[in-house]
Order: structure tokens, then sequence, then C-alpha cells
């Protein structure tokens, strides 16, 4: 589904993110992990033609997302509260959305209407401006308007921060059955390794702009991506 | 003060990507700054000539003194407008060991370093020392000069305070102008002398210089407010106060008009419940009565014809002009969200431009009413009309594709005082100075209604060609995405 060749990200001379190679295939949940700097958000963004590369591209479907934007039919994606419009109610704002996905009303309803658990009662029907809502009912609003018209290519920075633990198992349910029912790619990162090792279908580990580890899920992956990140403790070694 | 603060304000301002960016911003600036001052001082060393020939010297200090009312009532209003207010981002400040007081003191201290302040000098200088000086005592002409000093800070201080309650209800600015108003009527039609109440009392600061201490409780009573306001302001906005059901109004109608529709409805509600641009979107209604200051006939004098320009322009295009100047920088919040999104760039300017052409066409017709005055206003308009979409709306999107500064509108109202100095009004000057060189170039040739027609056509082509323009304007867009969403991230 995504092809990434030779990718190199470079803030003056410093090299932010490299990856020689990397498919993800279609279907997959694919899961970021990494410590802060290590090139999670800039990975996302060079997918999303948000940034330019230094070198390198990104293949979307057989497109490469610099020369092209047809990618942008089949893809959806929330990276930050940047991507919400704080001035509007959220259903005005799923409507926006909904207006450029080419979805109807009706069905924008019925889509809206499947996440009311995942909503808690506190998104929808509410006289109140995103801007107001707090940073997780923002994240709620971002994640589902990012899910709108069933892209075939779904990018989440960090989902699971700042939702109440609740919400984190709704989401982690609902990615993984969003993604059986649509056979939607994921690229997901996240830095509860339990939230990210429970949906992924696979895993990598970025550290300094590099992949480290790239795993299928097996039962023993978060042990393996806890050890890989718990600091070695003096008692450890004896 | 505390050299902390003014070093973090100073690395907030250098540090933004905007910084050094719009150096024409900068020379217009300045170049103002020197014009007025000049201006000023050319004021100040004609004001005892003019005053002289008519009074004899004592009377003429004391005519002065009569009038200073109606300079200050201006000069609040031109501060209103132009003066800028000192901010602090002061949240990453309130967990720190500062106090309050400080901060505010500290805002307080850094709003006197302005140009406003040191305008008033160019004039009251050679007005001291040639007319003052000649006729009072060393003593009573320094109490004198001191009374005047006071009462500029007073109004600085004043200026700011009401800038700041305006900022949460900008209404308040009309309220002022009512005020203002009323308070001339009663002193017009003489009910009460205010101007000459305070005429006197600067008469009597010249007899009794002591009188002149009394003076300096003013502007300490202002500052004193302002500290008060600030320190009442200087809390993270609680959410209590947002739980209020805000009044949603319904543009859904808009969406019958297809993808153009959907972003001129998100352009109607960012205008609608956003501060910023809700207050641009309010000039252009204030503008309308420019027109009244600028058509007024002056008795056996012929209206020049750069009046009709500029009023057509201002009347007519300001809500173009103002609106479009940031584009697409009101979006700047949002923009890499929509930059990942199936939308047509083409769209996206398409909407702006039909925004822009249905409100510059009433306009026209709200403001043909002056036609009554002038007759020709109704095609000099309509040629300004032609002209401003034609011309101006390309130049506004070519503007664009620069824009560096993300526009704050998420931010609550307290304290976001972005763009409320005199640079705002700077990017429309090209687009005003325009037409007028081009009018003479064409009346040299054609004669002046020539000229209008030369302005019309070229307008017109530009109307017709509309759709090639902006498909252009839409392919340079696109390759700048990845500048503006940077700057827009750096600002």
């Amino acid at each position: 589904m995504i092809q990434i060749q030779d990718l190199i990200k470079a803030y003056n001379k410093e090299i932010v993110l490299n990856i020689p190679e990397l498919n993800i295939e279609k279907g997959e949940i694919f899961g970021l992990v990494g410590n802060n700097g290590a090139g999670k958000t800039t990975m996302f963004n060079l997918v999303l033609d948000l940034i330019t590369a230094s070198k390198g591209q990104v293949i979307s479907k057989g497109i490469n997302v610099r020369e092209s934007e047809d990618w942008k039919d089949f893809t959806g994606a929330f990276i930050d509260e940047t991507f919400l419009i704080g001035y509007l109610t959220a259903e005005e704002y799923f409507g926006f959305i909904a207006g450029l996905r080419k979805m109807s009303k009706t069905e924008t309803a019925d889509f809206i209407a499947g996440f009311a658990d995942f909503f808690n009662g506190e998104i929808t029907g509410k006289k109140k401006f995103i801007r107001d809502f707090s940073k997780g009912n923002q994240k709620k609003v971002g994640i589902v308007a990012a899910l709108m018209g069933k892209p075939e290519v779904i990018v989440l920075d960090e989902p699971f921060a700042n939702l109440d633990p609740s919400s984190q198992y709704k989401l982690r349910k609902l990615i993984k059955d969003f993604a059986a029912q649509n056979g939607s790619t994921f690229l997901i990162s996240d830095h509860t390794l339990e939230n990210i090792a429970d949906v992924s279908t696979r895993l990598i580990i970025l550290e300094k702009g590099k992949i480290v580890r790239d795993v299928l899920k097996t039962e023993t992956t978060l042990q393996e991506i806890e050890a890989f990140f718990r600091p070695v403790v003096e008692s450890d070694l004896f | 003060m505390n050299p902390n603060l003014f070093s973090l304000a100073w690395r907030e301002t250098t540090r933004s990507a905007y910084w050094g960016k719009s150096l024409a911003t900068n020379i217009g600036l300045g170049f103002l700054a020197v014009y007025f001052a000049v201006s000023f001082l050319l004021l100040g060393l004609a004001i005892p000539e003019i005053l002289t020939k008519k009074f004899s010297e004592a009377e003429a200090v004391s005519k002065l003194n009569s009038i200073l009312l109606a300079y200050f009532a201006i000069d609040l209003i031109m501060r209103q407008l132009l003066q800028k207010l000192p901010t602090v981002s002061f949240k990453p400040l309130l967990l720190q060991n500062i106090r309050r007081p400080k901060i505010a003191n500290y805002l307080m201290v850094r709003s006197i370093l302005n140009f406003f302040n040191l305008l008033p000098f160019f004039l009251l200088l050679p007005v001291t020392i040639s007319l003052v000086g000649h006729v009072h005592s060393g003593l009573a002409t320094t109490s004198w000069f001191l009374a005047i000093f006071f009462l500029v800070f007073s109004n600085h201080f004043l200026a700011i305070y009401l800038k700041w309650r305006f900022n949460e209800a900008e209404y308040g600015f009309f309220i002022l102008l009512a005020g203002l108003a009323g308070l001339f009527a009663i002193n017009h039609f003489g009910i009460v002398d205010l101007s000459g109440g305070l005429g006197k009392l600067l008469d009597l600061i010249l007899i009794y210089p002591s009188l002149t201490i009394a003076l300096i409780i003013l502007p300490v009573l202002i500052y004193f407010l302002n500290v008060r306001f600030l320190l009442s302001r200087m809390f993270v906005n609680l959410v209590s106060e947002k739980q209020k059901a805000e009044k949603v109004s319904d543009y859904s109608w808009l969406n019958n008009l297809g993808e153009t529709g959907r972003f001129i409805a998100l352009d109607l509600r960012l205008i609608w419940r956003n501060k910023r641009p809700r207050s641009t979107a309010m000039m252009t209604l204030i503008m309308f009565l420019y027109g009244f200051m600028i058509y007024r006939d002056q008795p056996g004098k012929e209206l020049p014809e750069f009046v009709f320009i500029m009023g057509g322009i201002i009347l007519v295009g300001m809500f173009s002009i103002s609106y479009g100047q940031f584009f697409p920088a009101w979006h700047s919040n949002y923009f890499s969200m929509l930059m990942c999104q199936r939308l047509k760039m083409k769209q996206f300017l398409l909407s702006f431009y039909m925004l822009v052409t249905v409100v510059s066409v009433a306009c026209y017709f709200i403001t043909l009413p002056y036609a009554l005055m002038h007759t020709k206003v109704i095609y000099t308009h309509l040629a300004m009309l032609l002209y401003n979409l034609g011309i101006n709306i390309p130049i506004i999107f070519f503007i664009g594709l620069y824009s560096k500064k993300r526009l704050d509108l998420n931010g609550s109202s307290v304290m976001n005082y972005q763009g409320v100095g005199a640079s705002q009004w700077l990017g429309g000057l090209p687009l005003m100075i325009g037409p007028i060189g081009l009018f003479y170039l064409f009346q040299l040739g054609f004669g002046t209604v020539g000229g209008y027609i030369g302005l019309g056509l070229m307008g017109l082509i530009g109307i017709l060609f509309h759709s090639v323009i902006i498909d252009h304007f839409a392919k340079l867009y696109l390759k700048k995405k990845h500048e503006l969403i940077k700057n827009y991230k750096n600002s």
C-alpha cells in the first residue's frame, strides 16, 4: 500500500529521519513507537506531503505523494489539533469534512451515529465550538473526522494521548473493527506501549530517525518492546 | 523594570518566522512615522505665526489652550485605530516566581515606549519655546509644558485602557465614537463649554504654576486603573465562563451552492465567530461613512480626481482589501488539515473570490446614494468596483502567496491583540495607490472620463479572465504549500 524509498529528512545537515526502505501492506495496522525526537511525526508528515523530503520518496498506492494529489482521495489523517477548525461545532466540522469527502447528509449522520459510544455524549448535540472542547474531546473529533469516507489509508499521530482510560480501550477496539470491516491500512504512533501493541499488526521502533526493530505482532511483542525501552537498571545486572 | 521580561519580549519578536521578512511593512511604518513627525514639527512651527496674526501673543496662548481638548479627542481616536498594545504571553509566567503586579507593571511601562507618545512633542516643543515662552516666565512655561505632558500620558493610558476594554467588547469603539460625538455636540452648541473649561484650567496654570502638581494625579490614576484591569484578567480562562451555549447560526443553505458554497459558509462562520475578522468586517461598515468626509464640497473648489478613486476603492473595496490582505492566513490555524483533504485549491481561491465579489457589489449599491453629492460617483465607483475585482484581487492572491504569519483565531480575546496596530492598515496601501497612479497615466492619454474607462476596462479584462487567473494561482499555491505550512508553524 505504502512504499517508502530512500527517504531522508534533514534539517541543516542533521538527519532526523532516514528510512532506506519500508513497505506497508494493505490492511496492516502499522504501529510506530519511539522516544521523543525519533522521527515519528516527521515520517507521518512526509507521508501526507506536509513537509518536503530531503531525499527519496513516499509512494502511496502507486502515487508519489510529492507529484500528484490523488492520494488525498483515499487518505484520512489526524496529526494534531491544528487539523481542527476551532470556530466550528463538532457537527459543522464533520459536515465540512463530509462535503470534501463527498458524503451525503444521511450517510454522514449514520456514520457519526456509529461513534456514539466513543463520544460518550460529549461531542455531538452541543452548542459549543471545538476550540472550547477539552483536549481529549478535540482528539475524538479529529480521529472520527479522519475516518470519514472510509479511506484506505488512515494516519493517526498519538491518537491515544489525552484520552481517558475507557476511551483508550474503546479506541483500540474501534481501530481494530474499522480495519477489519473496511480493510483500511492504519499508520499509528503512540507512547503507550500497551495500546500500540494491542492494536497493531506490525510494530516498528524508530530511534534517532532509523528503524531499529520491525516485527509482526506475536504474543510476546509487548514484552519485547517494553524490554527495549526500559532503562537498564543496575539491579538487573546482578 | 524587569530585564528578564524585556529580553523575553525581544526574543519572542526576533525568533518568529515573521521577523525580518516583513521589511516592506517596517519601511512603510518608518516612512509614516517620519512623515507624521515632520508634519507635526512644521505645524508646531506654524501655529505661533498663524495665531499671532489674529491675536496678541497672550491671547494666542489662551486661544491655543482652548482648542487643546479637540486635539486630545482626535488623539484618542487615532490611538484606538493605530496604537499597538503591549503584549506578553503571560501563561508560562504565571507559574514562575514573578508576582502578577510585576507583569502588569511591565506591560504598562512597555506601553509607554510608543511613537504616539513621542509625536505630540514635535508639535509641543516649538510652540512652547516660540509662543508660550515668549509671553510667560520660565516657571510658568515649564509648568504649562508639564501639564500638557501629563495630559498626553493620561490620554495614552486612557487609550490603552479603552483598547483593552474594547478588545473584549468591540462595540465599545462605537460607543466611544458616539460619546465623543455627543460631547462635541454639547460643546459645539454651547450647552457646556468643555474645551473652554480645559483652556481656562491651562490659563490658570500659567498664572499659578504650582497647580500642575494636581494634574499629575490624572495619569497616575488611569495607570492604576489599567493595572487593576490587567490583574483581574491575568488568569487562564476558566471553563465555567465558556459553558454558555454559543449562538450557532445556520449557513447550510449555502451548501446548495456546491463546493464553493461550502467554503463561503466557512468564511462567513470565520468572520462571524472570531473577533479579529469580525472587527475587520465591522470596519467596512464604518468606512461607509468615510464618503461624507471626502466627498464634502469645498466651496469654490473642484474635488481632485484622486479623491474619487480613493473614495471608490475604500467605499467599494474596503472589505476585499482589509479581509483580503490576510488571505489565506485566516485559515492558517488548520491549513495543514486543508492540505490533506481532497479539496481543490481552485475551489478554495474561487470561494474567496465569490465572497468578495458579492460583498463588493453590495457595497457599490449601498454607497450609490453618494451620487446625490456628486453624480459622477455612479461611474467612478463602478470603475473602481471593476478594477477591484479584476486587478486588486489577483494582487491579493499574489501577496497571499508570501503570507508568513499565523493569525491567532483560537486564542481567547483576552491578551490576544494581534494585528491591532498600524501595520494592519499598511498592507492595503499598494492596492489603493496603484489605481491612482494608473488613473493619472490614462488621463494623460484619454482625458478624465477616459481615465475611469481605462481603469474599468482593466478590471473587466481581469474579471473575464478570472478563471484562468485563479487556475494559475491555484498551481502556485500548491507549489508553495510546504513553505506556507512551515511559516504558519513557526510564527
